[in-house]
C-alpha cells in the first residue's frame, strides 16, 4: 500500500486553519494531519501520542507542537510534494519527544525545539533525497534553556543529478543549561559530480558542564562497495541501490508505525531507483 | 574451464601483469604461490574483471565465453567467484538481503525462478553451517564489525551460497588464527566437486595441508615463472623463492 493510502484509511483529523489539535490520556491510534497550514498540537502532561505530518501538497505550513510535563509524542512527517513547513516543539519537564522525518522531493523544513523544562529529551532523525533539479533543505535548531536535557539530531542527505541538499544545524546551550547532553550530526552522499550539498552544523554554548557534539561529512559512493556487490552477481544500479538504501534505511527504519514503516521503505527505494 | 593465454594488464600505465599463461579444468585445485608484489592479487581482480585494470594483451576464455568482454557482474552470474582478500564492509545492508538479490540474481541469468522466501531461510540455514558462520551474522550489515574470521568465513559461505564454478580465493588464509584457517579451509574442500574448479592464491604452505593442490604455480614480476605439483609448495615454504627468481632478477 502507498503511503498516502495508509495514512487516509487511518484516522484522519481534518483540522481547521488555526484549530487545536489537543492528545489527551494515550492515543497509539496514528494521525494524520491533512491540512498543517496553521496547526497547534499540545500534548497533555502525562499524555502520549503519535503524529504523522504529511505534506503532499506545496504549501506553507506552521505547526506548533507543544509537550506537556512527563509526555511523549511520537511525529513521524513525510515530504511528498515542495512543501515549506516551519515546526516548533516545545517541551516541558521529562517530556520526549520524537521526531522522523523524510523529504522524497523538493521540500524546506525548518524545525526549531526549545527545550523549556529539565529532563527532556528529544531525537530527531531525518533523510532526504534530491534528485534532477531538486532541492531539499533541512534545518535544525534545538535550544537547551534549562539543564538536564539531552538532545540527538541525525540528517543523512543524498543527492543525485544536478539537485542541491542543505542542511543547517545549530544547538544553542544556555548559560544554566548544566548537563545538556546534545549530538547532532549531518552526514551525506553525493551520487554526481553536479549534486551539491552543504552542511553547517553549529554549536553555541555558554554552559561549562555539557557534553555537545556534532559533526558532518559528505562524501561519494564506496567504489569497493559497489566492486564487491558486483563480484557477487548484483548489477550496478541494483548495487548502487542497495548501498544507499542502507545509508538511509536505519532512519527511515525508525519510523514506529507498523504499516507506514513498510510503505515509507518502499517509498524511499522507488526514490532510489530513480537517482 | 579457464583458459589465459599471454595475459597482460596494467594499471595507471604501470604493467604489472605480463604474460600470463593458465588452464584450470574442471575438478581441479590450483594454488597460486610468489612473493609479495608479483601481481597475484592483480591476477585474481583481472579474472573478476575489476575495472581499475587495463588488460593491454592476451586472452581468457571461461566456460567457453570471452571473459575479458564481459561485465564483472555477468562473469559472477556465469560462475566466476572472488573470495577478497579484504573483504567489504557495507553498512545498513543485511547480509541476508545482500545473498537474496545475489541468488535470484545468479538464478535469473540461469532462466531459474526465484528463491522462495522459505527456500532461501533453508539455503541460508544448510550454507552458514558448512563454514559454522554464527546464524546471527546473517541478520547483521555486510561484514560490518565482523572480525577478521568471520570476514573470510563470511566470504566462504557467500562461496557456498553462490556455488560458483570457478572459485578464486585471494589470500583467504590471511589473518586467521588456527581454529579459523581449519574451519575456512575444511569449507573449501567440502564445496570442491569435480564439476568446479579451485585457485588458491596464498603465502603459506599450511592453507594447502587442508587444501591440497593438483597444481602449484610460481607468479614473479607478473609471469608465471614455475609450475609444479603440491611438493613444490613445501620446497619453498623451506627454502623461500630465492632459487626461482635469481634467474629473472634484472
Amino acid at each position: 500500500m502507498k503511503v498516502q493510502e495508509i495514512i487516509r484509511n487511518g484516522e484522519v483529523f481534518r483540522p481547521f486553519a488555526g484549530e487545536v489539535l489537543r492528545i489527551g490520556g494515550s492515543c497509539e491510534q496514528p494521525w494524520a494531519v491533512c491540512d498543517t497550514r496553521k496547526l497547534t498540537v499540545e500534548v497533555a502532561p502525562g499524555a502520549s501520542g503519535r503524529l504523522v505530518l504529511l505534506h503532499d501538497s506545496p504549501v506553507e505550513s506552521e505547526i506548533r507542537l507543544i509537550v506537556g510535563d512527563g509526555a511523549r509524542i511520537s511525529v513521524t512527517e513525510l515530504f511528498m510534494a515542495e512543501a515549506f513547513v516551519a515546526l516548533g516543539v516545545e517541551q516541558a519537564a521529562d517530556s520526549r519527544c520524537e521526531i522522523t522525518m523524510a523529504e522524497l522531493t523538493s521540500a524546506n523544513v525548518d524545525y526549531r525545539v526549545a527545550m523549556n523544562g529539565r529532563g527532556a529529551e528529544c531525537a530527531l532523525q531525518g533523510v532526504f533525497l534530491a534528485t534532477d533539479q531538486e532541492h531539499c533543505a533541512v534545518s535544525v535548531r534545538v535550544e537547551h534553556n534549562v539543564p538536564d536535557c539531552r538532545s540527538n539530531s541525525l540528517v543523512k542527505g543524498v543527492a543525485g543529478g544536478s539537485a542541491r541538499g542543505e542542511f543547517r544545524g545549530l544547538v544553542y546551550v544556555a548559560p544554566d543549561a548544566q548537563r545538556t547532553d546534545a549530538q547532532q550530526q549531518s552526514r551525506n552522499v553525493q551520487l554526481s559530480r553536479e549534486a551539491r550539498i552543504t552542511t553547517l552544523p553549529q554549536l553555541e554554548i555558554y554552559a561549562d558542564d555539557v557534553k555537545c557534539s556534532h559533526g558532518a561529512t559528505v562524501g561519494q559512493m564506496d567504489a569497493d562497495a559497489i566492486l564487491y556487490m558486483r563480484q557477487r552477481g548484483l548489477s550496478e544500479v541494483q548495487a548502487r541501490a542497495l548501498q544507499i538504501e542502507g545509508f538511509v534505511g536505519d532512519v527511515v527504519r525508525r519510523c514506529d508505525i507498523e504499516p507506514l514503516r513498510e510503505a515509507l521503505v518502499e517509498a524511499v527505494g522507488a526514490k532510489l531507483e530513480r537517482m | 574451464m579457464l583458459s589465459v593465454k599471454n595475459l597482460h594488464a596494467s594499471v595507471e600505465g604501470k604493467e604489472i601483469l605480463r604474460g600470463i599463461d593458465l588452464e584450470v579444468k574442471a575438478g581441479e585445485v590450483h594454488a597460486i604461490m610468489g612473493p609479495n608484489g608479483s601481481g597475484k592479487s592483480t591476477l585474481a581482480s583481472v579474472l573478476a574483471g575489476n575495472e581499475k585494470f587495463t588488460v593491454t594483451e592476451g586472452s581468457a576464455t571461461f566456460c567457453g565465453q570471452d571473459l575479458l568482454s564481459m561485465s564483472i557482474e555477468d562473469r559472477a552470474r556465469l560462475g566466476l567467484f572472488l573470495g577478497f582478500q579484504y573483504p567489504v564492509e557495507i553498512p545498513g545492508v543485511t547480509m541476508a538481503n545482500f545473498m537474496k538479490l545475489a541468488v535470484n540474481e545468479h538464478r535469473k541469468f540461469r532462466g531459474e525462478e526465484p528463491l522462495t522466501a522459505a527456500e532461501f531461510l533453508r539455503l541460508m540455514r544448510e550454507k552458514s553451517a558448512i563454514v559454522e558462520l554464527d546464524a546471527k551474522l546473517t541478520s547483521r550489515a555486510v561484514n560490518e564489525g565482523f572480525s577478521g574470521g568471520e570476514k573470510k568465513k563470511n566470504e566462504i559461505f557467500q562461496m557456498a551460497m553462490l556455488d560458483p564454478k570457478l572459485a578464486i580465493l585471494d589470500e583467504t588464509d590471511s589473518g586467521l588464527d588456527i581454529d579459523a584457517l581449519r574451519i575456512v579451509a575444511t569449507g573449501v574442500t567440502r564445496l570442491h566437486t569435480p564439476e568446479n574448479a579451485t585457485v588458491v592464491i596464498t603465502h603459506y604452505q599450511r592453507l594447502l595441508d587442508y587444501i591440497v593442490p593438483d597444481v602449484v604455480h610460481v607468479l614473479y614480476r607478473g609471469r608465471i615463472i614455475y609450475t609444479g605439483d603440491k611438493t613444490l609448495a613445501l620446497k619453498l615454504e623451506k627454502e623461500g623463492y630465492d632459487w626461482l627468481i635469481n634467474d629473472y632478477k634484472d
